[in-house]
C-alpha cells in the first residue's frame, strides 16, 4: 500500500487540479484491483518488489499525467523536448518574459521615433529578433533539462528511496490530498516563477554589459541614468525573494499564507521601487555628451518613459489589490474549513 | 529490403494506429455493459483489445465529457469504484460506428480479394 501512496503522490502535482481528486481515486482503485487479483492468483500478500513491478509498468508519472491534460501541445524536434504537462508552463513563462521585453523595446523605439529620430524597419527588427533568439533559447534549454530529468528519472519512487523516507508523513500527505481537498500552490506555478526569475535575473545582469539589449541601436545614442543603478539592488533583491518564496513553495506547496502574505510584502516593494522611479525624472542620458542626436534622443524617451512606469504601477497595484483579495478569501476558507 | 531493421518498429506503429481506431468503438460496446475501469480493462484484454491503463481512463473522461457514456462513484466489495455505462445518446452513436464499421470490413474484404 505505501508504495501506492508513495506512486500516487508523485503523480498528484502533475494532474490538472480540477480532476485531481477524481482521478487519483480511479486510479488508486485500479492499482488497488489489479494487485488484489494478482495476491488471488498467488495466493500470497505481494512482496515490496512484485507491487513495484506492477507501479513500474504503468509508466512515468509525467507520461500517465499527460494523458489526462486537455493541452496537448508539446515542443519536438525529432524527438519531444517538452511534453505536454510542461508545456503549458512553458508557454506561460515565454509569453511573460517575451511580453515585458517586447514592451520595452517597443516603448524605446516608440519613443525615438515620436521625437523625430530616425527608427529603421532593420533596426526594430534586428532587436527584435535577438530579444526572441535569447529569451526562447535560455527558457527552451531550461524546460528540456528539466523535461530531460523527468523522464530519465520517472521513479523517484523506488523502494530503496522509499524505505528511507517517512512513512508515516506520506501517508498522512496523501490523505489529506485526496479525501480533504487541501488547497495548495501548484508546484509548476512555483517552478514557472523560478525559470522566468531566473532569466530576468540574466536579462538585467546583462543589460549593465551590453545596453543593446534593451535600447537596440539606440544603445549609441543613450545609456541608463544613474536613477537605475540606485534601484538596481533593491529590484535584484525583490526578484531573490521571490525565487525564495517560490523555492519554499516548491517543497511545502501547502504554505498558502506564506505564499500570500509573501506575495503581498514582493508587491508593495515593487510598488516602492516603482514610485522611487516615477519620481526619478531622468531615466536615461545623452551616451555622448557632445552630441545633439544624443541629446535629442535620451529627452524624446525621458518624456514618454513616466507613461510606462505609471501602466507599471497601475498594473503593480492591481496585482497587489489581487493578491490581497486571495489572502482574504484564503483566511475565509481556512475558517470555513475548520469550523 | 534495405530497411529491414525497421520493420519491426514500422509494423508495430502501423498496427498500433490500426488499433487505435478501433478502440473507441471495443470500448463502447463493452460499456453496453455497466463496467467499472478495472473489469472493462480486463474484458477487453480477455477478447483479445488489450489497452493500457494510460490509454483508457483518459479516453473514458473523453467520452463521458463528449456525452457517450454515464458514470457514477458506488460502493461494491467494500471499495468505491466508478462504474460506466453507455448512455442513450452513446447507444446511438455506437450504433452508427458499427454500420461505418461493417462497411469498411465489406470494402476491405473486396479491396484485398482484389
Amino acid at each position: 500500500m505505501q508504495l501506492l501512496e508513495r506512486y500516487l503522490k508523485s503523480l498528484s502535482p502533475l494532474l490538472p487540479a480540477e480532476l485531481r481528486e477524481d482521478i487519483l481515486r480511479e486510479l488508486s482503485e485500479d492499482i488497488q484491483s489489479e494487485m488484489d487479483d494478482k495476491q488471488s492468483e498467488l495466493g500470497r500478500p505481494l512482496t515490496e518488489d512484485e507491487q513495484y513491478e506492477i507501479l513500474k509498468r504503468r509508466g512515468n508519472p509525467l507520461e500517465v499525467a499527460a494523458g489526462y491534460t486537455s493541452n496537448r501541445g508539446t515542443l519536438a524536434f525529432g524527438r519531444q523536448w517538452i511534453g505536454p504537462v510542461l508545456f503549458p508552463f512553458y508557454v506561460r513563462v515565454l509569453t511573460f518574459n517575451l511580453g515585458l521585453t517586447f514592451l520595452i523595446v517597443g516603448a524605446v523605439f516608440a519613443a525615438l521615433s515620436l521625437s523625430g529620430q530616425q527608427v529603421h524597419f532593420a533596426d526594430i527588427f534586428s532587436s527584435v529578433i535577438l530579444q526572441l533568439f535569447i529569451q526562447l533559447s535560455a527558457v527552451t534549454l531550461i524546460f528540456a533539462l528539466v523535461e530531460r530529468h523527468l523522464s530519465r528519472h520517472p521513479h523517484h519512487w523506488n523502494p530503496e528511496k522509499f524505505k528511507v523516507e517517512l512513512q508515516v508523513r506520506i501517508k498522512k500527505d496523501i490523505h489529506q490530498k485526496i479525501h480533504k481537498k487541501i488547497r495548495e500552490v501548484p508546484r509548476f506555478e512555483s517552478f514557472s516563477i523560478l525559470v522566468a526569475s531566473t532569466v530576468a535575473l540574466l536579462w538585467m545582469q546583462s543589460l549593465w554589459s551590453h545596453p543593446f539589449l534593451i535600447f537596440g541601436p539606440a544603445a549609441s545614442l543613450i545609456q541608463l541614468a544613474p536613477i537605475w543603478h540606485r534601484v538596481y539592488m533593491p529590484t535584484v533583491a525583490v526578484i531573490l525573494a521571490a525565487m525564495l518564496r517560490a523555492a519554499i513553495n516548491l517543497v511545502r506547496p501547502d504554505w498558502i499564507r506564506f505564499r500570500d502574505v509573501a506575495a503581498l510584502v514582493l508587491d508593495a516593494a515593487s510598488l516602492a521601487i516603482i514610485y522611487a522611479l516615477i519620481f526619478g525624472c531622468t531615466w536615461v542620458v545623452p551616451a555622448t555628451a557632445d552630441s545633439t542626436v544624443a541629446l535629442h534622443a535620451a529627452q524624446a524617451v525621458n518624456q514618454w518613459i513616466p507613461y510606462g512606469l505609471w501602466i507599471a504601477a497601475v498594473i503593480s497595484l492591481a496585482q497587489a489589490i489581487k493578491n490581497l483579495l486571495r489572502l482574504y478569501y484564503n483566511l475565509r476558507w481556512r475558517d470555513t474549513a475548520g469550523a | 529490403m534495405t530497411h529491414s531493421s525497421d520493420s519491426p518498429s514500422l509494423f508495430e506503429n502501423l498496427r498500433l494506429e490500426l488499433r487505435r481506431g478501433s478502440l473507441v468503438l471495443a470500448v463502447l460496446a463493452a460499456l453496453r455493459k455497466e463496467q467499472y475501469g478495472y473489469t472493462l480493462r480486463k474484458a477487453l484484454a480477455d477478447l483479445g483489445m488489450a489497452i493500457d491503463e494510460g490509454t483508457l481512463y483518459p479516453l473514458l473522461r473523453r467520452l463521458e465529457s463528449q456525452g457517450l457514456l454515464l458514470s457514477e462513484w458506488r460502493e461494491e466489495e467494500k471499495r468505491n469504484k466508478r462504474f460506466y455505462k453507455l448512455s442513450p445518446a452513446g447507444e446511438q452513436v455506437l450504433g452508427q460506428l458499427l454500420a461505418e464499421w461493417k462497411s469498411i470490413d465489406s470494402s476491405l474484404k473486396e479491396i484485398v480479394k482484389g
